[in-house]
């Protein structure tokens, strides 16, 4: 079904109306093909906005003004007659159960509506999981703003939607913020989450106090401690990390580490050297310059990830000295300059990084799909001109 | 398909059709802003008009609910009432009007600039002019699925058509959207 273009199941997918098999071909298709990802962003445009057209009230002559027509109807298919003072008594009856009807109707509707707002089923894996004050048997509902807890025994699995799994691990706290075709969105304000989604780019996203995780359709475990720091590891695909202007991407091996007030660090490979790793941490977090010298020292070429990042983040001498460990390690293309980079050209940042990505992907055995990379990048096509925004003037 | 219209059980409706005028103002009360919704959005925001078309959806609700015999879900059946009365002022409005003219929604660009916390407000206004530039085939599955909350198959069911012709419509229902209000795909409109 799905070995051709998949565009015009793209509605169908965001409304949830593919079975889950269909879901699934739906999102390996569309992550490796361009032309059904660039409709997908389109569709999910015009369902965003469709979901915009509000409800409008009715005016409340309208019912008032129908009396007198569905009278005429009855009397034409009637030809009972009424006295006077008998439609003046049934008036009264009718107004009466009118506002009692109404009253009935309007109070029904708000328990019944909360009663069947959106949900995810969680099953319990270990103890015993709490969705609000309630402990769960072996399933749950999660609804619209119900926190799901876990204490040191236990753990549970969201299902979120049909796009992918969550695992709560022990000791964490998560609250369900939003489901829509067009996103889902859950809370992590402590503890740690292992998330696997087989969705295009940014469907999901979770919320962590110091930052947002946004799945570029990707595996990867979240991790937010009692401070509101939090570690990101991706274990394939690609995570973008964001706090306002301030965004890292995340290829699968490498991590990233955020913090309140600060927002995402820089990523890095997990398997780079202590020093490299510690100086890193004193750049991101203590505004220590003096770092740079060391973390230059100890990069390799795949750490170029950290210092194509670090390029937006640093100026004047000190970008020269990253760009100039770049260049040592990769070599840019011939079409870019050192001074477009310097002065954070985009268009150079991005044709460099394409150069570089053979190198993130490379020593990890963790190859980066390149097909979500292309997305993202696609998608977010300003992040270059972001990272620019964020550089230090 | 919407809680409120769960009320609407199978008694209520035996009420209406032998006549009980307080079962009838319940189901009145229960659907008015979804059909006058459809009616406004599919008559480029007249309404005066959806004020009358309402209320002839009703009139013939009174009558024509005698002849409802269960075999379909209720809402459905209600909903392709309202699509035809929509259809037919369609019909009637183009017999009436010279070619390309409309009464089309006061689109976006006319509007005077509003202040940015007005920004969804004004998605929204842009979204109901969109809307009633779509051809019928496109709104009225867009107004079905969003407005009343009906399911491909319920849509599809109300517009005697396919699910897959939906699926379609839908999709370039979604798609003409997306290239009118492009303008739109911006963070700062939504107020983020």
């Amino acid at each position: 079904m799905f070995s051709t273009h998949v565009t015009k199941d793209i509605s169908a997918y965001c409304h949830g109306e593919l079975s889950n098999e269909e879901s699934k071909q739906f999102a390996e298709h569309i992550i490796s093909c361009a032309k059904c990802r660039a409709r997908f962003e389109e569709v999910k445009l015009g369902i965003k906005l469709a979901e915009q057209l509000p409800q409008l009230s009715a005016p409340d002559y309208l019912w008032r003004d129908l009396q007198p027509l569905l009278a005429q109807q009855t009397t034409a298919s009637n030809s009972v007659s009424w006295s006077w003072q008998l439609k003046a008594a049934a008036a009264v009856v009718l107004l009466f159960l009118s506002g009692l009807a109404a009253f009935l109707v309007y109070n029904s509707r708000t328990p019944e509506i909360a009663a069947t707002k959106p949900s995810w089923h969680v099953t319990r894996l270990d103890g015993a999981p709490r969705i609000g004050s309630e402990q769960i048997a072996n399933n749950g509902q999660l609804g619209v703003g119900e926190w799901l807890e876990t204490d040191g025994s236990s753990r549970a699995q969201i299902a979120v939607g049909s796009i992918g799994n969550v695992d709560i691990d022990e000791n964490t706290r998560v609250r369900l913020l939003q489901t829509e075709p067009t996103e889902h969105r859950l809370e992590l304000a402590r503890g740690k989450m292992s998330a696997h989604i087989w969705a295009p780019p940014r469907l999901f996203f979770v919320d962590t106090p110091s930052a947002v995780a946004a799945d570029l359709g990707c595996a990867y475990t979240l991790e937010v401690d009692d401070h509101g720091g939090s570690l990101l590891r991706v274990t394939s695909g690609w995570v973008a990390l964001e706090l306002k202007d301030r965004e890292s991407i995340v290829p699968a091996g490498a991590a990233c580490e955020t913090r309140p007030g600060i927002g995402p660090g820089t990523p890095y490979y997990e398997d780079a050297p202590s020093v490299f790793r510690e100086a890193l941490r004193k750049i991101d977090f203590e505004h220590d310059a003096s770092a740079l010298t060391a973390l230059l020292d100890q990069s390799r070429p795949r750490d170029t990830l950290t210092l194509w990042h670090l390029l937006a983040r640093v100026n004047g001498d000190d970008r020269v000295r990253v760009y100039e460990k770049m260049a040592a390690l990769v070599p840019p293309p011939s079409s870019v300059t050192r001074e477009g980079i310097l002065q954070l050209d985009q268009q150079m940042l991005d044709t460099w990084k394409n150069e570089l990505e053979s190198s993130w992907t490379s020593g990890s055995g963790k190859g980066v799909p390149k097909p979500i990379k292309e997305a993202y990048w696609k998608v977010r096509s300003g992040l270059s001109r972001r990272l620019k925004e964020m550089a230090p003037k | 398909m919407m809680v409120a219209e769960q009320l609407i059980d199978g008694r209520i409706i035996e009420a209406c059709q032998q006549g009980d005028r307080a079962a009838f103002q319940l189901l009145f009360e229960t659907y008015k802003d979804k059909v006058f919704s459809i009616a406004v959005y599919s008559n480029g925001g007249d309404r005066a008009l959806a004020d009358d078309i309402t209320q002839q959806i009703f009139l013939k609700l009174f009558t024509a609910i005698q002849q409802f015999r269960g075999e379909s879900e209720f809402t459905t059946w209600l909903y392709r009432l309202v699509v035809n009365a929509c259809m037919d002022e369609r019909r009637r409005r183009r017999r009436l009007l010279p070619w390309g003219e409309t009464v089309a929604m006061k689109k976006a660009g006319e509007r005077r600039p509003q202040e940015k916390q007005y920004a969804r407000l004004e998605v929204a206004e842009a979204v109901q002019a969109a809307i009633g530039e779509l051809k019928p085939k496109f709104r009225l599955p867009i107004l079905l699925k969003y407005i009343e909350g009906l399911s491909y198959e319920e849509i599809a069911t109300v517009m005697g058509c396919s699910k897959g012709t939906v699926a379609s419509r839908l999709n370039r229902g979604h798609s003409q959207l997306a290239k009118r209000l492009a303008h739109l795909n911006n963070p700062a409109v939504w107020g983020e």
